[in-house]
């Protein structure tokens, strides 16, 4: 696809074209992939492309046809590794003991253990809003009330993370 | 994880959105800048001698150079909330523009120098205590629009558009106020103006990263 392409269907998609949007986003997931991949680990690239394309959602009355898609969108992707990078950086790795207290193998803890694992290896916001929605039975608004976060993206999230979840458990990870 | 069950949600909710415009956004402010000017001018806050103050050139010098840096350092907000500009170019010609303007006053002032005494009187931190204060509350309507707008923008750089927003919103404060100051003096203006700005500038800065959403 073409700059010009690009800008023609990104500029239908501002007037509400779902079919042009899907077709940009799709192209645009494709791009994000390969800018990414080249940038972030493995493990943080569907991720790192799914957050672009909510930006680039959020965003897109920002997009001006005149000054083209692709600068458009690579200003965006540049901005969320970014913005990634800041992030890893502000992660604090705690040493694990060897001491450490070994808890029992009755099947409600494990399952409790396991499940904390795997919210832990999400995304705090993820984490948070699939425990307050799936575990204590808030409403979608509730959460997003407590969270701060819009409606919309705590769906977004709890989608995405239940897919990481379930992604870590086809793939086995080491969650008991 | 595939990002076609996102690409298909994100389609399906598909709305359409107005194109943010530099132009629309600058509208906004334009208005929103003549109806304070407008609000000062008829609730009687003018200076009383402004028709002997235009005719002195240190009117003049303040008016022009305040304007000129809320203009500048304005225009750089805004087009740095597209996420393919970025406003560092436009906080150098600032920063050039405000060195100009203070050197200008420097040299205006040292055609009347006087001695520690004179410059503690010519300070008057009485009044210049006053007009810092009224300085920051008339550049919060523009810091506050000016906020709203980033929220609404995509800044890259939020450090760097929230420096201009709050550079802008302060001269402009700054200028509007200077239209019912009746000091002109140089030395006075650089202390408790500069203050007063710095105080909006630094609020700015640090408040609008935290509003603009990604």
């Amino acid at each position: 696809m073409t700059e010009a392409e690009w800008s023609h269907w990104m500029a239908a998609a501002q007037r509400g074209d779902a079919n042009a949007y899907r077709f940009v986003l799709a192209e645009a997931a494709v791009w994000l992939k390969r800018f990414f991949q080249r940038r972030l680990p493995p493990s943080m690239i569907d991720d790192a492309v799914q957050d672009t394309l909510l930006a680039v959602h959020e965003k897109r009355h920002t997009f001006d046809p005149a000054q083209g898609f692709g600068p458009w969108l690579a200003a965006i992707a540049r901005h969320k590794w970014i913005d990634r990078l800041r992030a890893e950086n502000r992660v604090d790795m705690v040493p694990i003991e060897d001491d450490l207290a070994i808890p029992d193998h009755e099947e409600q803890i494990t399952t409790a253990h396991a499940l904390e694992r795997l919210l832990g290896m999400l995304k705090p916001a993820q984490a948070e809003v699939i425990r307050l929605v799936k575990l204590h039975g808030l409403s979608i608004e509730e959460a997003a009330r407590r969270t701060g976060q819009s409606a919309a993206l705590v769906k977004v999230n709890i989608h995405r993370g239940l897919g990481r979840m379930n992604d870590m458990v086809l793939r086995g990870s080491d969650v008991d | 994880m595939s990002t076609d069950p996102l690409i298909d949600r994100l389609a399906t909710d598909l709305r359409p959105v107005r194109r943010r415009t530099p132009w629309r956004d600058a509208t906004i402010l334009l208005v929103l800048g003549i109806i304070e000017i407008a609000w000062v001018v008829s609730a009687g806050l003018m200076r009383p001698d402004m028709p002997h103050a235009m005719h002195m050139p240190s009117f003049w010098w303040k008016t022009a150079g305040l304007a000129a840096v809320a203009v500048i350092s304005g225009v750089t907000a805004l087009l740095s909330l597209s996420p393919t500009r970025s406003p560092r170019r436009g906080l150098r010609i600032v920063g050039g523009v405000a060195f100009l303007m203070l050197g200008a006053g420097w040299l205006v002032d040292a055609l009347q120098a006087g001695g520690p005494a004179v410059l503690w009187h010519r300070l008057d931190p009485a009044h210049g205590l006053v007009c810092a204060r009224k300085i920051v509350e008339l550049s919060l309507p523009l810091a506050l629009a000016l906020g709203l707008l980033a929220r609404r923008g995509a800044p890259v750089d939020s450090h760097g558009t929230a420096w201009a927003a709050g550079i802008a919103a302060s001269a402009f404060g700054a200028l509007t106020f200077a239209l019912a100051c009746p000091f002109d003096d140089p030395l006075y203006l650089a202390v408790w103006y500069l203050s007063a700005g710095g105080v909006v500038t630094l609020a700015t800065r640090l408040v609008l990263p935290w509003l603009t959403r990604w």
